[in-house]
């Protein structure tokens, strides 16, 4: 690359842009690789012909249906880790973790600024709240 | 290696328009009194599906990263009207794969200097606190005033309209003129370049008047906090027209606010079992596939070509919302 085509970025977004990559590959690695081990048929939670004949139903009666089970956190999958589809959410919850890695990253970065140090640890904040926020509050809005 | 990728995409782009074509040829099925929707029955096999959402996310998320918007836009209505599953799968799925069409493509954008996470930051910070507000707010909305969420809804569609008015008309929006940043922009450093291929060069941008993004920001998170709107189509106009971002810059920054408002939100969808691997997978898939391409092609799009996708997506925003709106109060 010649210099006239050199652009500077700035080592703040450079530390959030790799550690964003980082998880979210960690996070589709593993949806995808344990996904797909499920759809080929290995041991699941909820069986693939059953998923079919159920999915047009709202979430809630789709569990009971599939699973006798009532859904509400992160409980229902998380004590089923032996089961390939209940790993492959795991893949979404790392998926769901890239922006806070990405965020800590950045935050590490900008200890010498007082401004950008106090927006980092409150989107910190923030995002951990929304993590925890539908075992508090439900579901309601978005 | 230029060539080979343009072969790919191109290959990439027909095999998934055939797929999708044969979809909708073979979905009309949905629209039979919408009966095979409702019972999940249908007369494409099961196995089928996977291929299907691959191929539909797969266009999405090419499409997704040239105009900076998460692709929900696109996957809630279409999936609505041609696929069998319930709308809480949808939501979850257009959700999963908004994301992850975000995480796959922001990086490089970083990397490029077209998304900037100075500006990102401080506009998130305010629009995140307002979306809890908006979801506790919007949850005694809807047992208070049933009806009311659709006057809003027809309401951001219109406001959609007027900025879709706004950048028609509008003459510099792919390299605005910033001749001068407000105190706080300029102190926390809101400016970067990229180099522009069309161009040939390096270009500088400055980001002002932050205090009023970050008011459009609040109110933009509020409204999506409320009705689980999503907002990627409002950001854009937001840093184009009103903080002097170029377009390019605009849209790419635009995928890193996405990465952290739907990866805040989709916590809702998973507690809640609206997520599940047998729609995702495939969707994740095409949507990972689609937006690296997407972003390689965003990186050397014209920006006039940026303008008018935003421009038309804007539009079929705009549309959505107000039919829907007016459906919801069965105005027709």
């Amino acid at each position: 690359m010649n210099d006239q085509r050199k652009v500077e970025v700035d080592p703040l977004n450079i530390s959030f842009a790799r550690a964003m990559e980082v998880v979210t590959w960690a996070g589709i690695a593993i949806l995808l690789v344990f996904g797909l081990i499920y759809m080929f048929g290995a041991p699941s939670f909820v069986d693939m012909q059953q998923a079919v004949e159920h999915w047009h139903e709202p979430a809630g009666d789709f569990w009971e249906s599939v699973s006798d089970t009532s859904v509400q956190g992160y409980g229902w999958f998380l004590t089923r880790l032996t089961k390939m589809d209940a790993i492959s959410m795991v893949g979404i919850c790392v998926l769901g973790l890239a922006p806070l890695a990405a965020i800590l990253a950045a935050l590490a970065r900008s200890l010498r600024s007082r401004a950008y140090l106090l927006i980092f640890l409150v989107l910190t904040l923030e995002f951990l709240f929304a993590i925890v926020r539908p075992l508090i509050m439900g579901g309601g809005g978005e | 290696m230029r060539r080979s990728w343009r072969v790919v995409t191109m290959l990439s782009i027909f095999l998934a328009v055939t797929a999708a074509t044969f979809v909708f040829a073979k979905a009309g099925y949905a629209q039979e009194a919408g009966t095979a929707a409702q019972d999940g029955s249908s007369s494409i096999p099961w196995w089928l599906w996977p291929f299907i959402l691959f191929a539909f996310t797969f266009v999405i998320g090419i499409i997704a990263p040239l105009s900076g918007v998460g692709g929900g836009v696109l996957l809630v209505p279409l999936s609505t009207a041609f696929l069998p599953f319930s709308i809480d799968f949808i939501r979850g799925a257009g959700l999963v794969m908004a994301l992850t069409s975000a995480l796959s493509s922001a990086p490089q954008f970083i990397r490029k200097g077209l998304a900037n996470i100075r500006v990102m930051a401080p506009l998130v910070c305010v629009s995140m606190i307002t979306s809890i507000i908006g979801g506790v707010v919007g949850l005694w909305i809807t047992n208070a005033f049933p009806t009311g969420k659709y006057y809003i809804t027809m309401a951001l569609g219109a406001v959609l309209l007027v900025i879709f008015v706004v950048m028609l008309t509008s003459k510099r929006v792919e390299f605005p003129e910033v001749d001068k940043q407000d105190k706080m922009s300029a102190s926390l450093g809101l400016a970067g370049s990229w180099y522009e291929p069309t161009l040939d060069k390096v270009m500088s941008y400055r980001i002002t008047r932050l205090p009023v993004g970050i008011i459009f920001f609040a109110v933009v998170g509020f409204i999506a906090g409320m009705f689980g709107l999503g907002a990627g189509s409002a950001n854009v106009p937001v840093l184009n027209l009103i903080m002097g971002a170029p377009i390019k810059v605009a849209v790419a920054t635009s995928m890193t606010v996405i990465t952290v408002n739907d990866a805040a939100a989709a916590w809702i969808y998973l507690s809640q079992g609206a997520v599940i691997p047998l729609i995702v997978v495939p969707s994740v898939i095409g949507i990972t596939i689609g937006a690296r391409i997407g972003a390689k092609l965003a990186v050397k799009a014209k920006p006039a070509f940026v303008k008018y996708l935003v421009m038309a997506i804007m539009l079929l925003a705009a549309v959505l919302n107000i039919v829907k709106g007016m459906r919801g109060l069965e105005i027709f």
